[in-house]
């Protein structure tokens, strides 16, 4: 089976490609061709997938380009790593493809909508296929592609193109570090094969020094495309793309590119010290930053979009943390409940049409499936005891703890209580108490929306279960056998450790129930202590206007000097140019006057100097 | 096998079609587009065959042709004759710009379906350019590179000027004469190139420059190289030699400036790789920092001014500018990858902006502007118009899977080797790149529609085919990049020998 592994990326490529071609004749029943064939590449992935818990990796690649002697390969690879990935991508898109069906109902260009998603999910699995750093790097870039198109998908609103605009230029500034640090790895270890690199780098022949930079520069691609800081600004903004395209896009996979990256090229960065503390730091302080956010958002999405941009920080700082299996494993389990709360929440959205959360209230009632399946997925997020996310979410304290790291741990039990706030704050809001806008027309979703929740509801509870520290850590021991660089399946830490993080996440939620459930402490808390800090929150930190001040003005400002340049400097040597061959005319156009004079002077003139040269040269020009 | 009559039919087809055309009748507007649409048939499938003879494994030697054509010699009668042949030839170099000009001029002349006025007299230029183009890349001595050359700059002119937009008398005029310049500093390269060797014959010369005991002095071919690369720079363009080709880009009808920036512009490159590298690897070498310096102001600058064009005919004016610096800065790097990656850009920059071109073409001709903000919003009425756009934009960005990326890609490798810190500054041109191309394009085509574009008529009939051919081409070189690295292989060893390693 893992020999036709290649096959899982190409069903989506087919559904883009018939739904390009075909999408305006098969109308909605577009929707068919796509779920058909993401059901194709989730089947094979799953059979892959236990062919590969029974059998070692699986390579296979051709040449693609020489170059002299150099031949550059393209094919596809089945590890441990991706074929987990390949999964999870393959499933999420499967459950998002048969969700959209009702979700983008009656919309203009549905086949469109279809189309980009086949687009996406073929660039996703063919980014976690790839058997080198070329082809993921060139994936990496389609994915890119898959989700600006999808974010821009709304065309004809003003915010889905900037969003759009935004999500490309900013995740391409971090695309070329990655791009540079690809290149000086190549030159340094003569491959782009992650085998090769990695024993070359083992082998010890490149300098410390080059190890971290190039260690950063790929990190830097991470940061870009995991919305960390400080190129997370995107991520929030993209939340104009339809609903489900959060769900699979910024949620669940092409977020979590970066931190596959990380893990994928997990053996560079063990190697360095210095770049492992970056990555800590960045994890940890985009985790507590995106959450802060977070508490005082009101678009329902852009709660859900800070979370998760917290999130993935939290599986930095665990990659971070030498946590590879930590990682790895929160990947997985917040793939499963972030893909469905935004699930959920695009149900919410469906039956209220509004994202503002101050407009909701109530729906508890009305909402007999989307209301349990959110709570669901929002005890997860929160780190309560026996979902999934408090087993992956404890791992990652337990890898902060035992990686050295005390303030990136506190910084990390911070992240968790300000999750489980916020996230019940939306849940209270949205779901409890009086309805404060209209709801005459408020209705359920249809079966397409509420099964693929339902699918990720359970796997929000159940997926925890496959590495924790009760039952075994079979994920873990999985993952990283046969290959010590990646660090032990499971991390034996202290029990407080995991108290601690219940009771925070509890704490959390108590606070988030006595504010927007009971109501018996003012909502206003924040804007009590000082409305000054409300206000930085709900600005983001003023991030956007700061690079709007500063590398857009800048920017703007050397594109005008260099056309002053152009107009007064290149073009003063135009007008030059022209002055002299105009002046050159003139001259010559003088000596046509008429006058048999001037001719015969001209004549006898040019005569004389060719006699001198002749003379000169003795007859022929040396 | 000889198949040197294939290669001077595959050169001269076009001029055939001119001779067709002056016996028709001026006004039969039809028929004069069709003729010469046919016309530029012959030689691209010549052209394709050429291709095909090499992928199956036969000597693209074959096609080489000699004829005597001039001789003299000096007053003493013991001197050598002086003799200027007929000679043409293809290497793989040449052939995929064989196939590239043939491609894009059969798909300009489609193009050219929008000219309104003196079809016949703009058919006759345009397929005499097309000789000249072919002419250009198959010359196999410098004399006759030179005579096509100037073949192309006499349509090239009269085309601009007459069939142009509104300033298009001054851009034909600038045109003319910086080219003009350029060609009387390369005209005075050959010709002391000729008096001193005794040759014009690229490859005779290449033999002669490597041997030390050259009679040419260090200091002359320094001095000649420098007058090549100004002479090629004009023509490329390096800045600032390029403010004549912002007015050619706008003020010349589409169809002539897909000719023109897909490969027109590429003589210029052409020349720097197959008689700068060819015949001056030495001096190349001394100037390499220089030159890859050149490269990415080249980059940078067109990429900072094309940020701020409100016409985007000029934002594709100035990305053209940006994307020949890449293949400056491959070429400066001077190894297997740079090299390699110039060429690619040669080629997929054609390929891109042809197509670019041809869009803004079929735009002009439904809503008579090409400024981003009357544009707006252009997608709701032109879907298919504006997702070709949208595919054309990606590929000159970069995207991977498209040929841009392939050939920035090796010249950025290239020059990363050689000259890291001044290739990490040209890596900003591939953010600014996406940043001017997504704020022009979506200005264009996202957003609310600032005008009712309600019944404008999308792509339909023949506009297909230039559209659908080129983006192929872009993708199928992105994806299977050895359909152009095959024939490139026996080049860039030769190249390679000549650079001594």
């Amino acid at each position: 089976m893992m020999e036709n592994a290649w096959l899982i990326p190409l069903f989506p490529l087919v559904s883009f490609v018939i739904l390009l071609l075909f999408g305006k004749r098969l109308k909605e029943a577009g929707a068919y061709v796509g779920i058909l064939m993401t059901l194709a590449s989730l089947v094979f992935s799953i059979l892959v997938l236990f062919e590969r818990f029974s059998e070692p990796s699986y390579i296979q690649k051709f040449e693609w380009l020489k170059i002299g002697d150099v031949s550059l390969t393209a094919g596809f690879e089945v590890n441990q790593l991706n074929a987990l990935m390949l999964f999870i991508v393959s499933l999420v898109s499967f459950l998002v493809h048969t969700y959209s069906k009702g979700y983008m109902h009656g919309d203009g260009r549905f086949p469109v909508f279809y189309a980009y998603l086949g687009l996406f999910t073929f660039a996703m699995l063919g980014l976690v296929i790839s058997p080198n750093l070329l082809q993921t790097y060139m994936f990496w870039e389609l994915v890119g592609l898959g989700s600006f198109l999808l974010i821009g998908f709304y065309f004809y609103k003003e915010e889905a193109k900037a969003a759009a605009k935004k999500a490309f230029i900013m995740t391409r500034i971090g695309d070329v570090g990655l791009f540079i640090g690809m290149i000086l790895l190549f030159w340094k270890t003569g491959s782009f094969e992650y085998s090769e690199i990695f024993s070359a780098v083992e082998a010890g022949g490149i300098s410390q020094t080059m190890i971290t930079l190039t260690a950063i520069l790929i990190f830097i691609g991470a940061v870009g495309k995991s919305g960390q800081f400080p190129l997370h600004t995107w991520l929030p903004d993209a939340m104009e793309g339809p609903t489900p395209v959060s769900a699979l896009i910024h949620a669940a996979t092409m977020v979590a590119a970066g931190v596959y990256l990380v893990a994928t090229m997990f053996p560079l960065f063990a190697a360095s010290k210095t770049a492992l503390l970056t990555v800590a730091t960045i994890g940890a302080f985009t985790a507590i930053f995106a959450a802060s956010i977070g508490l005082v958002q009101t678009d329902i999405k852009r709660v859900l979009a800070y979370s998760t941009v917290s999130q993935l920080g939290y599986m930095m700082l665990a990659l971070g943390s030498a946590g590879y299996v930590a990682g790895v494993f929160h990947l997985m389990t917040h793939a499963f409940f972030k893909a469905l709360l935004f699930l959920a929440a695009g149900s919410v959205i469906h039956a209220v049409h509004t994202q503002n959360i101050e407009e909701m209230g109530g729906l508890w009632k009305k909402l007999k499936w989307t209301a349990p399946l959110f709570l669901i997925g929002t005890l997860a997020i929160s780190g309560v005891p026996l979902l999934s996310g408090f087993f992956s979410k404890d791992e990652i304290l337990v890898a902060a703890w035992e990686g050295g790291h005390p303030i990136l741990f506190v910084l990390a039990l911070i992240a968790a209580f300000m999750t489980a706030f916020y996230m019940f704050r939306l849940f209270f809001m949205v779901f409890t108490g009086e309805a404060r806008g209209n709801q005459n027309h408020v209705h359920e979703s249809p079966g397409s929306m509420t099964l693929p929740m339902l699918v990720l509801g359970v796997l929000a509870i159940i997926s925890g279960y496959v590495n924790t520290p009760w039952f075994g850590s079979f994920l873990g021991d999985w993952l990283v056998d046969g290959n010590e660089k990646l660090g032990h399946g499971h991390m034996e830490g202290p029990i407080w450790i995991m108290i601690a993080a219940t009771v925070v996440s509890l704490a959390g939620i108590y606070l988030a129930w006595l504010i927007y459930g009971k109501r018996s402490v003012s909502r206003n808390w924040l804007s009590g202590s000082g409305d000054t800090l409300h206000t930085i929150l709900y600005n983001k930190y003023y991030v956007d206007e700061f690079y709007q001040m500063t590398v857009v003005a800048v920017t703007k400002g050397i594109s005008y000097f260099l056309r002053f340049i152009d107009v007064f400097l290149v073009g003063g040597i135009v007008k030059g140019v022209v002055g002299f061959v105009q002046g050159l005319g003139a001259t010559g156009s003088k000596l046509q006057n008429g006058q048999v004079q001037t001719y015969a002077a001209v004549a006898f003139v040019g005569l004389a100097i060719l006699t001198v040269i002749f003379a000169l040269t003795g007859g022929y020009l040396q | 096998m000889n198949l040197g009559w294939a290669l001077t039919l595959l050169v001269l087809f076009p001029l055939l079609g001119i001779v067709v055309l002056a016996f028709m009748p001026k006004t039969a507007e039809k028929s004069i587009k069709l003729v010469g649409f046919l016309a530029t048939l012959p030689s691209l499938l010549l052209a394709l065959a050429a291709y095909l003879h090499f992928k199956w494994g036969k000597d693209l030697a074959d096609f080489a042709v000699t004829h005597d054509w001039i001789q003299f010699r000096g007053m003493n009668a013991d001197e050598p004759y002086f003799s200027v042949n007929f000679e043409l030839g293809l290497s793989g170099f040449q052939l995929i710009l064989v196939v590239l000009t043939a491609v894009v001029a059969t798909l300009a002349a489609i193009a050219s379906k929008y000219v309104k006025k003196e079809w016949k007299g703009y058919y006759m230029l345009f397929l005499l350019l097309e000789t000249g183009m072919l002419g250009v890349f198959t010359a196999e001595n410098l004399i006759l590179f030179f005579l096509f050359f100037e073949i192309t700059l006499i349509p090239t002119f009269f085309l601009i000027g007459k069939w142009g937009y509104f300033e298009k008398e001054k851009a034909a005029y600038s045109f003319l004469i910086y080219n003009g310049l350029g060609s009387a500093v390369l005209l005075i390269v050959i010709m002391i190139l000729f008096a001193k060797t005794g040759t014009t014959n690229i490859e005779i010369l290449k033999s002669i420059m490597a041997d030390p005991s050259a009679p040419l002095s260090g200091d002359l071919k320094l001095g000649l190289f420098i007058a090549l690369l100004i002479a090629f720079g004009v023509k490329l363009p390096i800045f600032p030699l390029h403010s004549w080709m912002l007015k050619v880009h706008v003020q010349a009808p589409p169809a002539v400036v897909m000719i023109h920036s897909g490969i027109l512009l590429k003589i210029g490159a052409y020349g720097l790789i197959r008689f700068g590298l060819g015949i001056f690897p030495e001096q190349f070498e001394k100037l390499a920092t220089l030159l890859a310096i050149l490269g990415v102001i080249n980059l940078l600058y067109g990429a900072f001014l094309a940020f701020i064009q409100t016409d985007f005919k000029m934002v594709l004016a100035y990305s053209s500018i940006s994307h020949m610096g890449i293949v400056l800065i491959g070429l400066a790097a001077m190894n297997e990858a740079g090299v390699q990656g110039a060429i690619f850009q040669v080629i997929s920059h054609g390929l891109i902006s042809a197509l670019l071109f041809f869009l803004v073409g079929v735009l002009y001709e439904r809503t008579d502007t090409s400024l981003i903000e009357n544009l707006g919003g252009l997608a709701k009425g032109m879907p298919i118009a504006a997702g070709f756009l949208l595919a054309a934009a990606m590929a000159s960005l970069g995207l991977p899977g498209m040929s841009g990326f392939v050939s920035e890609f090796m010249a950025f490798l290239g020059l990363f080797n050689e000259l890291p810190w001044v290739a990490a500054v040209g890596t900003l041109g591939i953010i600014l790149t996406a940043a001017y191309l997504l704020r022009a394009v979506l200005g264009m085509t996202f957003g609310q529609a600032h005008r009712e574009f309600a019944g404008i008529m999308d792509l339909r009939g023949v506009e297909f085919i230039p559209v659908v051919v080129l983006t192929f081409l872009i993708v199928l070189i992105g994806v299977y990049p050895s359909v152009l690295s095959a024939p490139l292989q026996a080049t860039l060893e030769t190249i390679m020998l000549g650079l001594g390693g």
